[in-house]
């Protein structure tokens, strides 16, 4: 049953603080990592068969009575799905060792199963407002679970976040009220059906721009990006490989996607927009990593650039370009994911985030340089890494689209990105191990095995791409390359 | 009956400017209150009668309460918030209501209001319960959301940490 | 009672108002408590906007439906900012946003 997505992170939200109370040794842990994994793998299982039917909605049926749910598990959806449990099984992990340091781990447990459960409700639903419900769901646990560790500066971050935040989704609420005045049904297909006949372009315009500044504010798009080198250092590590790795992402990109490819169309003017966007994220991004001392926080500038990507490929709208976006989703969500982890591993054993400090850590710390040097690849796109494949197909698909300024600038971008890594690596794992650094212990067992996990994971999918690709990413791009023609046939029930 | 409609607005556009404006944190809690039954009168007219309960006993009721409760729980020294936006305030004000009128006039001719109807169920009742189901799953993910945070951002520490 | 088609675009002047006030609120006051005040002035704004365009419509059921979703939002997201401001009093001791400098976005 597709309601099981929704169903098990939420129920097991609600039983977790108590289930502390019972047995606070392994049970919530053991709880948290089985959920997340059976739904991992039933998103393997039984969504690609609802996905090889084509068909896109189920209707849920309780007690032989319409139960009126309809869910939208198409291609799309399915690969948004897993990309969500495979880093959240990974992040959760990694969690079992390192909430050490923060205790009341069941709570801790509930909101991260809250926030997962709000992600899965809004690739799942079908209609505009619940895609902002379940945005406002995710966004509410996220602001407690960026200030988790309740000291100053994780307070101002989640503070400045949920400012800003609140005034994005205010402005997204007030798109879709326009939306709603003009239409009076909320659900993609309708929506989609109505504006196809062309005769509201102005009022489309009008909802374009409250929807990139509200999207495009949780996406992090470069004038609207300024919360996340704030909020992304500051929260606890796991929580900021989730934040950025698939935060901004589900409720971004995803639904920046679904709405402007999907119901409105992508007509030349969108494309534009959209591109420049990407185009500037990707290079404020990459220039201002380079100054940076906190290590976190160069990750947090490389999020936006490489978000910046994905917007840029998504614009330019043709086959390859959407393929190759999408691709990068799930590979930057399993590498910066990593990245993170590992900051989260080197500031749990030497207790420091700032790279001056820190120095030849490589020697003492194998595992993390190792899983380091992986993710960091991947991410600056070199071959054989999952990264290089993704960077690749947007650069051929913009070529394709005869926007030759477009992919010269992204490949520029592609090797400053590759440096910063660099100086990553050179300056924490390699060189001279510095005196304080002397019995600095390797990380514990989970942080170890998870950080593994998600770097045999890039491996594997930099190795064997073309599997990836043909069972996931393919009906995803089917799905967007139709354009209005799949809402309006699918997503009208 | 317009010309009450015309003082609930003109109310509720009042109370929230003394929101702002008013340096007492207790009084433009109270303000705030105010406007929110003026808004609630409004739904009132425009036949909205469960939103205007439910922002009546919420908005005006339980944030108003959190709010009274939160600046009786802080004692902070009182410093000075700069006199500027209290004396430019009126300036701005009749900026925003010329640039708000000029955008609304010339969007009046570009946004057609359809003439047709999408057909409702006749209560309250079905359209809630029954066309907007997903919705209610979402609220109440909301509402452990924000219990949950305001519970871990409040929590007794077991360790230091 | 009052014009429907007439009156959308009255109340949408007023909503716009509303978010106007909201943002300079946000913009120009120190408090920290008047920040959260700001917020809930443009969440007003954006609930007339909602209710006089579903009035507007005729489908003033489906509009209060989603009316009542978003004062559940809205009441979790300043619970939530409540609980932060409070435990950011206890780590500075004042309200002022000028203290909140630490990180440079």
């Amino acid at each position: 049953m597709v309601s099981l997505f929704i169903l098990i992170p939420f129920v097991l939200a609600a039983f977790l603080p108590l289930i502390e109370k019972i047995s606070k040794r392994f049970l919530p842990d053991l709880l948290t990592n089985l959920g997340i994994l059976f739904l991992l793998i039933y998103t393997m299982t039984y969504g690609q068969q609802i996905v090889a039917l084509e068909r896109g909605i189920r209707q849920l049926q309780w007690f032989n009575e319409q139960l009126n749910i309809t869910f939208a598990l198409d291609g799309f959806s399915l690969f948004m799905l897993f990309a969500i449990y495979l880093v959240s099984f990974g992040v959760t992990l990694f969690s079992i060792d390192y909430m050490e340091h923060y205790g009341n781990k069941g709570i801790f447990y509930a909101l991260f199963m809250i926030m997962v459960g709000g992600m899965s409700g809004l690739v799942l639903a079908t209609d505009l407002f619940t895609i902002y419900v379940f945005l406002e769901v995710s966004a509410i646990s996220s602001y407690g679970l960026v200030a988790y560790g309740l000291k100053h500066d994780e307070l101002e971050a989640s503070f400045k976040y949920l400012m800003l935040s609140a005034v994005a989704t205010a402005f997204l609420l007030l798109g879709i009220m326009f939306i709603f005045g003009i239409n009076g049904s909320l659900k993609l297909g309708d929506i989609a059906d109505r504006f196809a006949s062309g005769e509201y372009r102005f009022v489309i315009g009008i909802c374009t721009g409250f929807f990139i500044f509200g999207f495009g504010l949780k996406a992090a798009l470069v004038p609207f990006h300024s919360w996340l080198p704030d909020a992304h250092p500051s929260a606890p590590a796991p929580i900021s490989a989730m934040l950025s790795g698939l935060l901004i992402k589900v409720s971004g990109v995803y639904a920046l996607a679904r709405v402007f490819l999907n119901v409105f169309g992508l007509n030349p003017a969108i494309s534009t927009v959209l591109m420049y966007l990407g185009l500037i994220s990707i290079l404020v991004g990459a220039i201002l990593a380079l100054g940076q001392n906190d290590i976190k926080r160069m990750l947090a500038y490389s999020s936006i650039s490489q978000v910046g990507y994905i917007i840029l490929g998504f614009g330019a709208g043709t086959n390859l370009a959407i393929m190759g976006a999408l691709f990068h989703i799930l590979n930057h969500a399993l590498a910066k994911g990593l990245l993170f982890l590992n900051s989260g591993s080197v500031e749990h054993s030497t207790g420091t985030r700032d790279l001056d400090k820190m120095g030849g850590l490589g020697k003492r710390m194998p595992i993390t340089a190792a899983t380091t040097v992986v993710g960091s690849l991947s991410v600056a796109g070199v071959p054989p890494l999952n990264g290089f494949w993704s960077k690749l197909f947007i650069i051929i698909g913009l070529l394709q689209a005869k926007a030759y300024g477009f992919a010269f600038a992204a490949i520029l971008a592609s090797i400053i990105t590759l440096w910063y890594y660099i100086i990553i690596q050179r300056r924490a794992f390699f060189g001279k191990l510095k005196e304080n650094w002397k019995d600095v212990k390797e990380v514990p067992f989970w942080m170890a095995v998870s950080t593994i996990f998600i770097a045999l994971i890039c491996i594997i999918i930099g190795i064997g791409f073309p599997v990836v690709i043909s069972n996931w990413i393919e009906p995803a791009t089917k799905v967007l390359e139709q354009g209005i023609n799949f809402a309006m046939r699918w997503l009208r029930l | 009956m317009q010309i009450l409609y015309l003082i609930s607005i003109l109310g509720l556009v009042v109370f929230s400017i003394l929101a702002i404006l008013i340096k007492d944190l207790l009084k433009a809690a109270l303000s705030l209150m105010g406007a929110s039954v003026f808004l609630a009168i409004i739904f009132f007219f425009m036949k909205a009668y469960y939103a205007g309960v439910f922002e009546i006993s919420v908005v005006a009721g339980l944030i108003t309460v959190l709010f009274v409760s939160t600046i009786g729980l802080i004692r902070s020294d009182d410093f000075k918030e700069s006199k500027m936006p209290t004396i430019i305030f009126p300036l701005f004000f009749i900026w925003f209501i010329i640039i708000d009128i000029l955008i609304l006039s010339a969007l009046v001719s570009k946004f057609p209001l359809p003439g047709f109807k999408v057909p409702e169920p006749n209560t309250f009742g079905e359209v809630f319960w029954h066309n907007r189901t997903f919705d209610l799953v979402g609220q109440i993910g909301i509402i452990f959301a924000g219990v949950f945070s305001v519970l871990a951002l409040f929590r007794k520490r077991d360790k230091n940490g | 009672m009052v014009d429907p088609v007439r009156d959308w675009y009255f109340n949408l002047l007023i909503s716009g108002i509303l978010i106007m006030l909201g943002l300079y609120c946000l913009l120009s006051m120190r408090n920290l408590i008047k920040l959260l005040i700001g917020i809930e002035i443009i969440a007003k704004g954006v609930l007339l906007a909602l209710i006089s365009a579903s009035y507007a419509r005729g489908s003033i059921l489906t509009g209060q439906s989603l009316a009542i979703t978003f004062i559940v939002i809205e009441v979790s997201v300043i619970a939530v900012a409540l609980a932060l401001v409070i435990n950011l009093f206890r780590h500075t001791g004042s309200l002022d946003v000028k203290k909140l400098t630490k990180l440079k976005g």
